[in-house]
C-alpha cells in the first residue's frame, strides 16, 4: 500500500514533499501514487452521494467523480505547461503534474473527511435539494482550499529562488523582495503568475462544464437510474435554481 | 543497527542514483521485478497495482467512451454495448502498457539480477547485525575478530555491486564501447579475488556462513559482468 504512504507524506511534510518534486525525487512513484490514492477517495465519495439514489447510481457515481476531477485536470494541464514553457519554466512536464495532482489528492483526502458528515445527513434528512446543496457546498470548500494549496505549492516554482527551509522568513514577503530586487527575470515570473490564476479560472470553468456534462452525480430520487442526462442549461443555472427551491 | 553496518546497507537512494531509475521492491521505473514471484507480498502488491492501474484506466475510459458515443447514438438503448466496448478498450490499454514494460525489462535484464544481489547483500548485512546483537545479549559466543574479517568481505562486496550497477547504467545509457568499463570490470575482478583471498573460518562459524553468502554475491555479480561483456 505504498500508495497511501506517498499520500501521507504529502499530508504530514508538505513542504518537503514540494521539494523532492523540485528536486525530480521520484516523481513517477509520486504521480502513480498520488492518481491511485486521490481516485480511490473520489470514488469513495462517489458512492456515497451515489447512494442517495440506487446501487447503480453508486457505481455510476463512483466512476464519475474521480473522472470529473481527473480528466478535467488533463484536459487543463497543456494549457499550463505550455504557457509556463513559453514564459521561461524549467519544470518539467512530470514535476509540473505532480504538483497539480498535490492539489486534486488533497482535495480528494478533504472530501473523504466529510464523508461521515455526508453519510449521516443521507441517513437523516430527506430533503434532494438540501442534499444537493450541503454536497456543493462541501465541493466548493474542499475544491477551494485544494486550490489554495495549489497556488502555494506553484509559487516556489514561479520563484525558485526562496528557501523554503527557513521558517523565520515570511514566504510571501521573501517572493516580494527576491522579485523586486534580485531577480533579474522577474516579469517572466509574474506573467507566470497570472499564468497560473488564468489557469486556475480555466480548471475550475472546464471542471464545472464537464461536471455538468457527466450529471447525474446524485441521481433525483424516485426517477429511474440515468447514466446520463440530456445536455442542457449549465451549471451556474442548476446552483441558482437550487437555491431556488429551498428558500421559495 | 551499529554505525559500520548501516553504512554498508546499499539504500534505495543510492540505488536510484547508481542506476538511474526509481527503484523499490517491486518495480523498476514501470517495470516489474522478476523477482517478486518469490514473494507473496510483493506479488499482491504487484497485482493490487495492476488493480488500481485498470480501475483508473476505466476511470478516463468509461465516462470519455459514453459522452463520445453520446454524440452519435441513443444511449439508453445501447448502454450495454458501449459498456463492454469501453471495457475492452480499458483491457487493451491495461494489456497492451504491460506488453511495452514487459518489453522495456527485457533490456534491463541485467539491473534486476543486480538488484536482486543487492537485496541479498541487504540481508546478509542484517543477518550480521543480528548476530551482532545476540552476542551483545551472550545468547552466542561469536570470535569478534571474525567480525572484523566479514565486516571487510561485505565492504568488498558492496564496492563491487556499487560498481556493477555503475557499469550497467554506463551500458544502458550509451550502449558503447565505454573507456570507464573496462576500468571498473577490471575493479570487480580484483574485488572477487581479494574476497576470494580473506582467510576466515568458512565452514565452522555463523560469520562463516555469512562470508560464503557474501562471496556468492560476489560470483554472481561478476557473472553479471561478464554477460554484460557479451
Amino acid at each position: 500500500m505504498w500508495h497511501f504512504t506517498v499520500l501521507i507524506v504529502l499530508l504530514r511534510d508538505r513542504e518537503r514533499f514540494l521539494r523532492e518534486i523540485r528536486q525530480g525525487v521520484k516523481i513517477k512513484n509520486k504521480i502513480a501514487a498520488l492518481l491511485i490514492s486521490s481516485a480511490i477517495f473520489l470514488a469513495i465519495y462517489g458512492a456515497i452521494i451515489g447512494a442517495y439514489q440506487s446501487w447503480l447510481q453508486v457505481l455510476a457515481s463512483a466512476v464519475k467523480l474521480p473522472a470529473l476531477y481527473l480528466i478535467t485536470l488533463v484536459i487543463c494541464f497543456p494549457t499550463l505547461y505550455f504557457f509556463n514553457v513559453l514564459f521561461g519554466s524549467v519544470q518539467s512536464l512530470e514535476q509540473q503534474f505532480a504538483l497539480l495532482l498535490t492539489a486534486v489528492s488533497i482535495t480528494s483526502v478533504l472530501l473523504f473527511s466529510f464523508a461521515p458528515v455526508t453519510i449521516f445527513f443521507l441517513a437523516t434528512i430527506n430533503s434532494y435539494q438540501w442534499f444537493l446543496l450541503l454536497n456543493v457546498t462541501i465541493f466548493a470548500i474542499t475544491g477551494f482550499i485544494g486550490i489554495y494549496f495549489l497556488y502555494q505549492a506553484m509559487k516556489p516554482v514561479l520563484i525558485p529562488t526562496i528557501n523554503v527551509t527557513d521558517g523565520e522568513r515570511d514566504a510571501d514577503a521573501a517572493a516580494d523582495e527576491v522579485n523586486s530586487v534580485t531577480d533579474p527575470d522577474s516579469d517572466s515570473k509574474k506573467v507566470r503568475t497570472k499564468i497560473l490564476q488564468f489557469w486556475l479560472g480555466l480548471y475550475a470553468f472546464v471542471g464545472s462544464q464537464l461536471g455538468w456534462t457527466l450529471r447525474p452525480f446524485f441521481g433525483a430520487p424516485g426517477q429511474p437510474f440515468e447514466l446520463f442526462r440530456e445536455r442542457e442549461g449549465n451549471f451556474y443555472l442548476a446552483v441558482v435554481k437550487a437555491i431556488g427551491h429551498i428558500l421559495f | 543497527m551499529q554505525p559500520d553496518l548501516n553504512r554498508l546497507k546499499i539504500g534505495e537512494e543510492e540505488l536510484e542514483r547508481l542506476s538511474g531509475l526509481e527503484i523499490n521492491d517491486v518495480f523498476m521505473d514501470d517495470v516489474c521485478r522478476p523477482s517478486i514471484v518469490h514473494s507473496s507480498k510483493k506479488l499482491f502488491s504487484f497485482f493490487l497495482t495492476q488493480f488500481f492501474w485498470f480501475g483508473l484506466v476505466c476511470i478516463f475510459v468509461l465516462p470519455t467512451g459514453f459522452i463520445i458515443a453520446q454524440n452519435f447514438i441513443n444511449l439508453s438503448k445501447n448502454i450495454f454495448t458501449i459498456l463492454k466496448i469501453t471495457l475492452v478498450i480499458s483491457v487493451i490499454i491495461v494489456l497492451a502498457w504491460n506488453f511495452y514494460t514487459w518489453v522495456k525489462g527485457k533490456q534491463i535484464t541485467s539491473l534486476a539480477n543486480l538488484l536482486d544481489e543487492v537485496d541479498k547483500y541487504n540481508e546478509t548485512v542484517e543477518a550480521v547485525d543480528v548476530l551482532n546483537r545476540l552476542t551483545a545479549v551472550g545468547s552466542t559466543d561469536v570470535n569478534l575478530v571474525e567480525r572484523e574479517k566479514v565486516i571487510e568481505v561485505l565492504s568488498v562486496t558492496r564496492d563491487s555491486l556499487v560498481s556493477a550497477l555503475m557499469v550497467e547504467r554506463i551500458l544502458r545509457q550509451h550502449k558503447g564501447l565505454i573507456s570507464r568499463r573496462h576500468q571498473l570490470l577490471t575493479h570487480i575482478e580484483n574485488n572477487l579475488s581479494t574476497l576470494t583471498g580473506l582467510e576466515v573460518n568458512r565452514q565452522a562459524s555463523e560469520y562463516g556462513q555469512l562470508v560464503n553468502d557474501a562471496l556468492s554475491i560476489g560470483i554472481s555479480v561478476q557473472q553479471e559482468m561478464q554477460n554484460l561483456q557479451s
